[in-house]
């Protein structure tokens, strides 16, 4: 006997609502349990800002001076700006890896939500980039980071960041859908990312940068994304251009403008996928 | 044509009807206009080479890839208008394994129960019983990228079965496979066809097209260029023979005369080779074995030779089957 209950009536089903929360948070949880079996997948997220934070701190940190304050304090609104950006790698490879397992060939012949499988996807890599972040502002405060927080400032920051995440996850879900393998994800996240990340003022100020770097910074989603952090946590006020005098405000204009753009395209592009 | 597409709601609508089905690749045409017609509860296989449009066939029927043209209505639903129907009718079974490589065999099927709307307890009960059924208890428990070839097809297989769908769909299922896995493979289509279930089954074996399928659909560059009973195929195909290489030319001449004593021979001089019908398989072959190695005349090989692919094409068609890529590494002959 292989069959073990009878076929389900067609008529008995559950209303498309209820299916697509219910097999996103199937899907979601499928995701999630595969993270301790894939340990590289958190080196992203986690390792990588480690030593990024120990190399600054304690090697090339001694030379860099930033006036009116430690450079311990200003390196850490560095560092999460820095990890946050590397997020979208981190979702574009799990994307272009997931995309490209027949697994997924599986979940689109069953009788489910397709948006589901997006959703899901969303939803993993958010929860992935949340607990990377985690662990880096963990890591900070116990090498001896004193973020100058009020308690509004913090609730704040922590919006911020959420929508941060949110945001950075769809462009990331989106590149990996765009590229044809994971390892042209790792591609382009080196080529585009990583120097955005660097001229972002992340490590040193972008007013010392020389013309080229400064400019391209000024405009910088990522070097909004730092100095609303450190206008937060430090009080330090960045200025330059009309998105560094008023960072947290151009912070979530960005973060609209990459959901408004790679949201449509994520599931346009998904779509397409779906019949071809 | 298209008003012989009316969903039926009295009696039963073929598990599978399709006509002038059509999808291109840019220039490439995969499935060129291709019709079929399955009836429900038979056993039908796609047999064609590398690159003849079976998957592409297989993927639009399961609503995984949309015709650029042409109709495909499984149990009386459109797959591009009521796909949604179809998916709840019908299981796939790739080429790859469709499964979740960092989650156990366990974990996977289980997951495949809930989203087929399962509740938990359900699901495991399910997933149990399959593991049972395809004998995969004692890997259960390991996650999925560290089972064999064999093991995944299994577990695969096990997943596709969740819910009785009524029509199992199986590209390739046993291109690479171990004797033993292919085995629960063969046996668990037959079984699927005794309980009423239909089979689309698209293969590049010709003996596995014979051994299953109640009707073959010969295909080749998107296009059907036969069908018909296994028998008919057989009976157009040529049977088994066994084949008699000679170790050279005398040996080749004295060889000749001497199985014409007994057996109606085929010879080819270029290859040295006596070729002779071998209806009863293993005992033909024991019986020219026999001769031949009572003669102690010097031969090369003695051997059963199955009709391939290449035969049927041959045979059917004239010439040979168009094979842009390699044969598959484990014949069957």
């Amino acid at each position: 006997m292989i069959s073990v209950t009878p076929h389900p009536h067609l008529d008995d089903r559950p209303s498309p609502a209820w299916r697509y929360a219910r097999d996103s948070i199937l899907l979601t949880g499928r995701s999630l349990r595969s993270i301790p079996r894939i340990p590289e997948r958190l080196l992203d997220v986690t390792i990588q800002p480690i030593v990024f934070i120990l190399l600054f701190l304690y090697v090339f940190g001694s030379a860099i001076h930033v006036p009116g304050i430690s450079y311990k304090d200003y390196l850490f609104p560095g560092i999460i700006g820095q990890s946050l950006a590397f997020g979208i790698i981190g979702a574009g490879v799990a994307t272009s890896n997931d995309m490209t397992e027949g697994v997924v060939d599986r979940f689109r012949s069953l009788p489910i939500s397709r948006v589901s499988i997006i959703t899901a996807q969303v939803l993993a890599q958010f929860c992935e980039a949340l607990l990377g972040m985690v662990i880096v502002v963990g890591f900070g405060l116990i090498l001896g980071w004193h973020p100058h927080l009020t308690a509004p400032h913090a609730v704040e920051l922590a919006a911020l960041m959420i929508l941060g995440v949110f945001a950075f996850t769809w462009a990331g879900v989106f590149f990996g859908m765009l590229v044809r393998s994971p390892d042209a994800m790792q591609g382009v996240g080196f080529i585009v990312i990583f120097p955005l990340a660097f001229m972002a003022g992340t490590f040193v100020p972008i007013a010392g940068m020389g013309a080229v770097p400064r400019a391209i910074a000024h405009w910088d989603p990522i070097a909004a994304l730092v100095a609303s952090v450190r206008q937060l946590t430090e009080g330090i006020h960045s200025s330059g251009s009309l998105q560094l005098d008023h960072p947290i405000a151009a912070m979530v204009v960005w973060c609209l403008i990459i959901v408004g753009i790679c949201v449509p395209l994520a599931l346009r592009r998904f779509n397409h996928m779906l019949t071809n | 044509m298209a008003n012989s597409f009316r969903p039926t709601t009295a009696g039963s609508p073929p598990a599978i009807e399709a006509h002038g089905l059509t999808k291109r690749f840019g220039d490439f045409t995969a499935v060129d206009r291709l019709d079929l017609r399955v009836e429900a509860g038979t056993v039908v296989s796609l047999l064609g080479p590398n690159g003849a449009g079976k998957t592409t066939t297989v993927r639009m029927l399961a609503t995984l890839a949309r015709p650029d043209s042409g109709r495909a209505v499984i149990a009386g639903y459109d797959v591009v208008t009521q796909a949604d129907q179809v998916r709840r009718l019908i299981s796939l079974t790739g080429q790859f394994a469709a499964l979740d490589k960092n989650l156990t065999a366990r974990e996977n099927l289980i997951l495949m129960a809930r989203l087929r709307g399962r509740k938990l307890a359900a699901a495991k009960a399910v997933a149990d019983e399959l593991i049972e059924r395809f004998a995969i208890t004692e890997v259960r428990d390991r996650l999925v990228k560290n089972l064999s070839g064999g093991e995944r097809r299994r577990v695969d297989l096990a997943a596709s079965l969740i819910d009785r769908p009524r029509l199992v769909v199986l590209d390739e299922p046993t291109t690479g496979l171990d004797p033993r896995s292919r085995q629960v493979v063969w046996s668990t289509i037959r079984e699927l066809r005794a309980e009423g279930v239909t089979v689309l089954l698209s293969t590049q074996y010709l003996e596995e097209a014979d051994a299953l399928a109640d009707r073959v659909v010969l295909i080749d560059r998107g296009r059907e260029i036969a069908a018909g009973s296994p028998a008919q195929l057989r009976a157009q195909v040529g049977q088994q023979r066994v084949d008699v290489v000679a170790g050279d030319a005398v040996a080749f001449d004295r060889l000749a005369g001497l199985l014409a004593e007994s057996f109606e021979t085929t010879l080819l001089p270029d290859q040295r080779t006596i070729s002779i019908p071998a209806p009863n398989e293993a005992a033909d072959l024991a019986r020219v074995a026999t001769l031949v190695s009572e003669s102690e005349i010097p031969v090369d090989e003695v051997a059963l030779r199955r009709p391939t692919l290449d035969d049927a094409f041959l045979a059917l068609t004239g010439r040979p089957a168009t094979e842009p890529e390699l044969a598959p590494q484990e014949a069957i002959a």
